[in-house]
């Protein structure tokens, strides 16, 4: 993710940058995580330009609710992904959306063609997130399905016929994993 | 210890990180999280397994997004502190519509404020013009009054005059025709200065005294003078009348009579007597034709 004309800051710089108004905060947060919280956002609503709509609503909120976040209840970023991720809940849980679907699904085949297109993009990025990743399957269904999909806990372990308490043993061990990828990069 | 590793490997922090818990269960999370380093140290391990995980994963958005972010915020700094900073041309800003939509609505406004300005001066003027006319017509109207009262008197005026000039003519009328004998009596022993005139017509019969020419003393209000005719040596009652000053009429018309030798008059009791008391004879004139 690193370009020469790309800016990198260290949290406490871009926390206190953020909370002077400071729009080379905006911009280091965008060089940063955009494409992370895109990748959340798209994975939730299949849509690339609604995606992007919603990704310039994420950071236009990170903006004004710069003052909400406090450190002492987690990371910089983990706060904007959660922001992220509830619009992009909220949008597809919404009225208007589900409409637009809808009509869309009566309408045009053009629409059909695209969806299908946008399916076979997901499923490249799905299968290279599991290479990059290297999660076992059962695993990564499972994380993704709460950290990608919106979905939480409990819907799914409805949605995979599995008990809430395995669910979340597979959460762990998923992350668990990760933990250790990462840790094993930084090394 | 013991029970920090348990809750730690219960998967809730995983859950809280993501956030997947109720705000209860989120305080509960954080209030543990700032008593125990160890929480605090998986919930971070967590975050940035995540962090690396998303990074990894992300997609890049298309190039100029985050020009159309800042334009936003640009735009919504304008319209917070009315800053005149020109940035780049911005796609879609809100307040630059809001300017293009208002300012039709003030410029449509503008000859409307004008209008209402020129319509109340308009009222002023009018109102004054009112109350100028108005004064004007009570001084009108009192003209009117004045000279209505004025042309009254005039008129009363003339209608004197008429009647003036009326008997004037009969006056004149009467020494044109010769039945009119005119007959001038002359002031007795008791009243010398005395004089009047008595016309008397001899074929009509009339007889009228001419006040005009009356120089008699005036008469109080239980006394009335009485004319008089002599004839055949008796006198006839020819009638009464007042002498005053400020009497109107020129002719006094009296009774009729068909011969008479002389007239006299005398100062009689109100309404007259049947024979006169000659001692108030005031004038006598004995008829020559």
């Amino acid at each position: 993710m690193t370009t020469p004309n790309k800016i990198k800051l260290s949290e406490e710089a871009l926390v206190a940058a953020l909370r002077n108004r400071d729009i080379i905060a905006m911009k280091a947060l965008y060089d940063m995580y955009s494409g992370a919280l895109l990748g959340v956002i798209l994975r939730i609503t299949q849509h690339t330009e609604l995606a992007e709509d919603l990704l310039q609503e994420t950071f236009l909120k990170i903006w004004h609710a710069a003052d909400k976040y406090d450190a002492s209840k987690g990371r910089l970023f983990t706060w904007m992904i959660n922001i992220a991720r509830n619009l992009a809940i909220d949008k597809i849980r919404s009225k208007d959306y589900k409409n637009s679907e809808k009509n869309q699904d009566i309408e045009n085949n053009v629409a059909v063609v695209d969806n299908q297109k946008e399916q076979i993009i997901n499923i490249e990025v799905l299968g290279l997130r599991d290479l990059v990743t290297g999660l076992k399957p059962e695993l990564a269904s499972v994380l993704d399905m709460v950290y990608y999909k919106g979905f939480t806990h409990t819907e799914a372990a409805e949605e995979l016929n599995l008990p809430l308490g395995t669910v979340k043993t597979r959460i762990r061990m998923a992350i668990l994993e990760l933990r250790k990828q990462f840790n094993f990069g930084r090394n | 210890m013991e029970e920090t590793r348990a809750y730690i490997e219960s998967g809730i922090l995983e859950l809280y990180v993501m956030g997947q818990l109720s705000a209860h269960e989120m305080q509960e999370v954080a209030q543990r999280a700032a008593i125990s380093p160890e929480i605090r140290q998986e919930i971070e391990a967590i975050e940035l397994a995540l962090e690396h995980y998303a990074l990894k994963t992300g997609i890049e958005p298309r190039s100029d997004l985050f020009a159309a972010i800042e334009a936003s915020i640009n735009a919504e700094a304008k319209v917070n502190s009315i800053e005149t900073s020109n940035t780049a041309t911005l796609p879609a800003q809100e307040p630059v519509k809001e300017t293009s939509v208002t300012e039709p609505i003030r410029k449509s406004i503008r000859p409307l404020q004008y209008a209402l300005a020129a319509c109340v001066a308009l009222l002023i003027v009018s109102l004054i013009a009112l109350l100028n006319a108005h004064t004007k017509l009570e001084d009108a109207n009192e003209q009117i009054l004045s000279l209505r009262t004025e042309k009254d008197r005039y008129a009363s005026g003339m209608n004197v005059l008429k009647k003036t000039n009326s008997e004037l003519q009969t006056v004149a009328d009467m020494v044109d025709d010769p039945n009119w004998a005119i007959v001038q009596l002359a002031g007795t022993k008791t009243a010398p200065t005395a004089k009047m005139m008595v016309y008397w017509n001899r074929k009509s019969l009339n007889v009228v005294v001419d006040k005009s020419r009356l120089k008699l003393p005036e008469n109080n209000q239980s006394q009335q003078y009485q004319l008089w005719a002599i004839v055949a040596g008796k006198p006839v009652d020819l009638g009464v009348f007042d002498v005053k000053s400020d009497s109107t009429d020129m002719l006094i018309k009296m009774k009729e009579v068909s011969k008479a030798e002389a007239f006299a008059v005398t100062l009689e009791k109100r309404g007259g007597s049947v024979n006169p008391t000659m001692e108030n004879m005031v004038v006598f004139a004995g008829v020559s034709i």
